[in-house]
C-alpha cells in the first residue's frame, strides 16, 4: 500500500467542498448528495487503507515546504496505530452524520453552504489526523476551528448562534497560543516538530515541563477541558449534526488524539495537572447536567464530562503495567465515546425534528411509543454512555476508572463521582424525554423521523455502542493501540459501576414522580448552583473589570502621547507651513491643475534622466 | 532607412501625445479630457510598436495587444464613471469636480 491513497482520503472532501460551496450553493440537493458520496467514498476508501496496513507498520510521505536556518520545514502524511484507530471513526461517524443531515436539513434553505462546510470539517479533521507533524497539524488546528466557527452560526440570522461561534473561536485562540508556542520551543529544543524524529530524540532527552504545558494548552482549547470548557456548551447553537460530529465524536476528540501522539513530551508535572483537571471536569461537568432543561446542552455537559475522564485517562501516565499507556485508554474511550455519543446528539436530533424543533426536555416526554426506532437507538448508547457491562462504553470506561484507582490516587473518587453523574443524568434524560405522558403539544404530535436519520442511529447506536463493543470498538483498529487484549477482573471500578446504575435506578423512578423536574423541585438551592455558569461570570467580570480599563488605558496614551504630542506639537510647527503652501499649490482640488504638476513632475523627471539637470 | 524610419515613427508618437496632454491640460470637458488621455495612451502604444520593428522582436507588439485588452476594461469604467458623475452632479466639467480640495 502507499501513500497515494492517503492523498486521496485526504483530498476528496476538498473537492466535495470546493465544488459544494463554489458551484452547487443553489442547488442543495445536489450538494447534500455530492458531499453524503464523498463522506461514505473517503469511509471505503480508510477501510481499505486500514485493512491494507499491517501490524506496527507506518506510512509516510514527506516533503520540504521551506527551510528556517538549520530547521527544515517539513509536511507530509503518517499513517500508524494511533491515525488509523482515529482514521477509522472519523471517516465512519462522519459518513453516517452526513447520511443523517440529509433528513435533519431537507427543509433548509442554505443546504449547499452547510454541506460545503461539512466537507470542509472532514478535510480539516483529516488533515490533523494523516498530519506527520506538528506544523501540518497546527494548520489544520486551525481549520478545524475554522470551520467549527462557520458550521455553528449556520443559523445566523438568529440572535445567539453568532455569538456562540464568536466565543468558541476566541476561546480556541487562547489555548492556540499556548499551543504554537509549544510547537516554537519543539523547534527550538530539538530542531525538529516530525512525529516521528521527536519520539527518537525525546527518548534521548526528556521534554522540558514548560514544553509540555504550552503543547497541552492546544489540548485544552481544542477539547474545551477546563478551564477553557465554556465554548462547548454554547457550541450546541448549531444544527445538531454539527453537534454530533465536531462538538461530541472527532473534532473535540482531536485534542485527545494529539495528547496520545506526543504523550513522550508530557513530563510527569504536565501528566500530573491532566489528570486532576480532568478528573475535576469530569465530576462538576457530569452534575451540571443534571441542572439543564436543553436536551443539547444536557449532552453538552455529558461531552465535558467525558472529555475529562479522557483528559484524566491521558494524566494516568505512560506507565500502567502490562505495557499498558493512559494514552491508549484515552484513545480508547475516544473511540467509544465518539460512537455511543454521536448516537446520543442523532438521536437528541431526531427527536428535536419529530417534536417540531422543540429542545426543551420538560416540554417532551412519552415519545417511546411515538418514536420506537429512535427510542431503541437512544437507550442502547445511553447505556453504554453508563458503562452497562458489555458495552462499548463499558470496556473503556472501566478501564480508567480501574487503572486510576491503582494508580491515580484521589482522582479515581472524582472519577467515581463522574460515573455516578452519568447514570443520574442519563436515566433523567430518558425517564423526562422518552418515558411518561407527553407534556406539551410538540410531544403528542411527534412522530417517527424518515429512514434516513434512524438508519444512521440504528448503525451507530445498535451497531457500534452495542454489537461491536464486545469486541472493544472495532477489533483490528483498538488491537492496532493495545498491547494486549484487556483483562476485566471484579474490583474497584465494577463496584464503582455498580453503584452507579443501581443510583441511576433510582433517579429513573424518583423523576417519575414529579412532573416537572425532580431536583429543581427538591433541591431548588443545589439546583441553582448547578445551572449557573461560574467561569461565564469569571470571564465577564475580567473582561469588564481588567481588560477593559487596560484597553482603556492604551486607547489614552494612544491620543494624549502619540495623536496629542507628537501629531499635534512636535509636527505642529515647521510641517504645518509646508503643509498649507503645498495645500494651496498642488491640492487645489482641480483635476486640471493636478494633471499640470503631474506633467511637470514628469518632464523634470526625464530631464534628470536624461542628465540635462 | 530603418532609424530615419524609427525617428519618424517616433516623432509621430511624441506628437501625438503632445497634442493629448495639452488637451488634458486646456479642455475642461470631461470625456474631451478622456479622449485626450486615450491618446496618450495610443501615442505610447506607437512608440512601443515603432521599437519593436525597428528591434526585429515581437515584444513589443505581443504588450500592445495586452494595452489594447486592458485599455478596453479601462474605458469601460471611466466612462461609466462620467455618466455616473453626469447623473449626480448635471454636468461633466472638470473644474467642477473639486471635492478633494478645501
Amino acid at each position: 500500500m502507499d501513500a497515494s491513497l492517503l492523498a486521496w482520503i485526504l483530498f476528496l472532501p476538498l473537492a466535495s467542498a470546493a465544488a459544494c460551496g463554489l458551484l452547487l450553493r443553489r442547488r442543495g440537493t445536489l450538494a447534500a448528495g455530492l458531499s453524503i458520496g464523498t463522506a461514505f467514498a473517503v469511509a471505503g476508501l480508510a477501510l481499505r487503507a486500514l485493512h491494507g496496513l499491517g501490524d506496527g507498520e507506518v506510512i509516510l510521505a514527506q516533503a520540504e515546504i521551506g527551510r528556517l536556518g538549520e530547521t527544515a520545514l517539513r509536511v507530509g502524511l503518517r499513517l500508524d496505530g494511533h491515525a488509523a484507530l482515529m482514521l477509522f471513526v472519523v471517516t465512519f461517524v462522519g459518513a453516517w452524520i452526513h447520511l443523517f443531515s440529509w433528513g435533519y436539513m431537507r427543509e433548509d434553505g442554505a443546504r449547499g453552504r452547510f454541506f460545503a462546510g461539512l466537507s470542509l470539517f472532514m478535510f480539516a479533521i483529516l488533515g490533523i489526523v494523516l498530519a506527520d507533524g506538528l506544523l501540518m497539524t497546527f494548520a489544520f488546528w486551525e481549520l478545524v476551528g475554522f470551520c467549527s466557527y462557520l458550521l455553528i452560526s449556520h443559523y445566523w440570522d438568529t440572535g445567539f448562534a453568532p455569538p456562540a461561534a464568536k466565543k468558541a473561536f476566541i476561546v480556541n485562540r487562547v489555548g492556540d497560543l499556548g499551543f504554537i508556542l509549544g510547537i516554537a520551543m519543539c523547534l527550538s529544543t530539538y530542531g525538529t516538530a516530525d512525529f516521528g524524529e521527536l519520539a527518537a530524540k525525546a527518548a534521548v532527552e526528556p521534554a522540558p515541563a514548560l514544553l509540555g504545558f504550552l503543547l497541552l494548552c492546544g489540548f485544552i482549547g481544542k477539547s474545551a477541558q477546563f478551564p477553557l470548557h465554556v465554548w462547548l456548551t454554547d457550541a450546541m447553537a448549531g444544527p445538531t449534526p454539527v453537534s454530533a460530529l465536531i462538538h461530541a465524536a472527532t473534532m473535540v476528540a482531536a485534542g485527545v488524539f494529539l495528547m496520545a501522539r506526543i504523550d513522550f513530551l508530557l513530563a510527569p508535572e504536565v501528566l500530573q495537572l491532566c489528570l486532576w483537571s480532568g478528573a475535576g471536569m469530569a465530576a462538576l461537568a457530569g452534575l451540571c447536567a443534571l441542572a439543564q432543561t436543553d436536551i443539547k446542552r444536557s449532552l453538552a455537559y455529558s461531552t465535558l464530562a467525558h472529555l475529562g475522564i479522557m483528559g484524566a485517562a491521558l494524566g494516568l501516565g505512560p506507565d500502567l503495567g502490562g505495557g499498558l499507556t493512559g494514552a491508549q485508554l484515552a484513545l480508547l474511550h475516544m473511540t467509544t465515546h465518539a460512537f455511543f455519543k454521536a448516537t446520543l446528539f442523532l438521536g437528541a436530533g431526531s427527536v428535536i425534528h419529530g417534536c417540531h424543533h422543540e429542545q426543551d426536555m420538560l416540554r417532551m416526554g412519552g415519545l417511546a411509543r411515538r418514536m420506537p426506532l429512535t427510542f431503541a437507538a437512544f437507550l442502547a448508547a445511553t447505556l453504554s454512555n453508563c458503562a452497562v457491562p458489555f458495552l462499548a462504553g463499558w470496556y473503556s470506561k472501566d478501564a480508567i476508572l480501574e487503572a486510576a484507582h491503582t494508580s491515580g490516587g484521589a482522582a479515581f473518587a472524582l472519577l467515581a463521582v463522574a460515573a455516578v453523574a452519568t447514570c443520574l443524568y442519563s436515566a433523567r434524560m430518558i425517564r423526562l424525554v422518552f418515558l411518561g405522558e407527553p407534556r406539551a403539544e410538540g410531544a403528542r404530535e411527534a412522530h417517527e423521523s424518515p429512514w434516513t436519520m434512524t438508519l444512521p442511529l440504528v448503525v451507530l447506536g445498535l451497531g457500534y455502542s452495542v454489537v461491536a463493543g464486545t469486541y472493544l470498538g472495532l477489533p483490528e483498529a483498538a488491537a492496532r493501540i493495545l498491547p494486549a487484549p484487556m483483562e476485566f477482573h471484579l474490583g474497584a471500578a465494577s463496584a464503582v459501576g455498580l453503584v452507579a446504575l443501581a443510583l441511576g435506578l433510582v433517579a429513573l423512578v424518583l423523576y417519575g414522580r414529579s412532573s416537572g423536574d425532580a431536583l429543581r423541585d427538591r433541591a431548588p438551592r443545589l439546583h441553582g448552583i448547578l445551572e449557573r455558569r461560574w467561569m461565564d461570570g469569571l470571564y465577564d467580570g475580567y473582561v469588564a473589570k481588567v481588560q477593559q480599563p487596560a484597553a482603556e488605558l492604551v486607547a489614552f496614551l494612544d491620543l494624549a502621547l502619540i495623536n496629542g504630542l507628537a501629531g499635534k506639537v512636535l509636527a505642529g510647527g515647521v510641517p504645518a507651513l509646508l503643509g498649507a503652501a503645498s495645500r494651496r499649490l498642488f491640492h487645489a482640488g482641480s483635476v486640471r491643475a493636478t494633471a499640470a504638476w503631474f506633467a511637470l513632475g514628469a518632464l523634470l523627471l526625464i530631464a534628470l534622466l536624461m542628465g540635462l539637470l | 532607412m530603418e532609424s530615419t524610419l524609427l525617428s519618424h515613427h517616433l516623432g509621430l508618437a511624441g506628437l501625438v501625445f503632445s497634442i493629448g496632454l495639452v488637451g488634458v491640460l486646456v479642455r475642461r470637458n470631461l470625456l474631451v479630457t478622456y479622449m485626450c488621455l486615450e491618446l496618450m495612451l495610443a501615442a505610447a502604444m506607437l512608440a512601443l510598436v515603432a521599437f519593436s520593428r525597428h528591434n526585429g522582436t515581437m515584444d513589443g507588439q505581443v504588450l500592445v495587444f495586452f494595452i489594447i485588452t486592458v485599455a478596453a476594461a479601462e474605458v469601460a469604467v471611466g466612462l461609466a464613471l462620467i455618466v455616473a458623475l453626469q447623473r449626480r452632479g448635471g454636468a461633466v466639467g472638470s473644474d467642477r469636480l473639486d471635492a478633494l480640495g478645501d
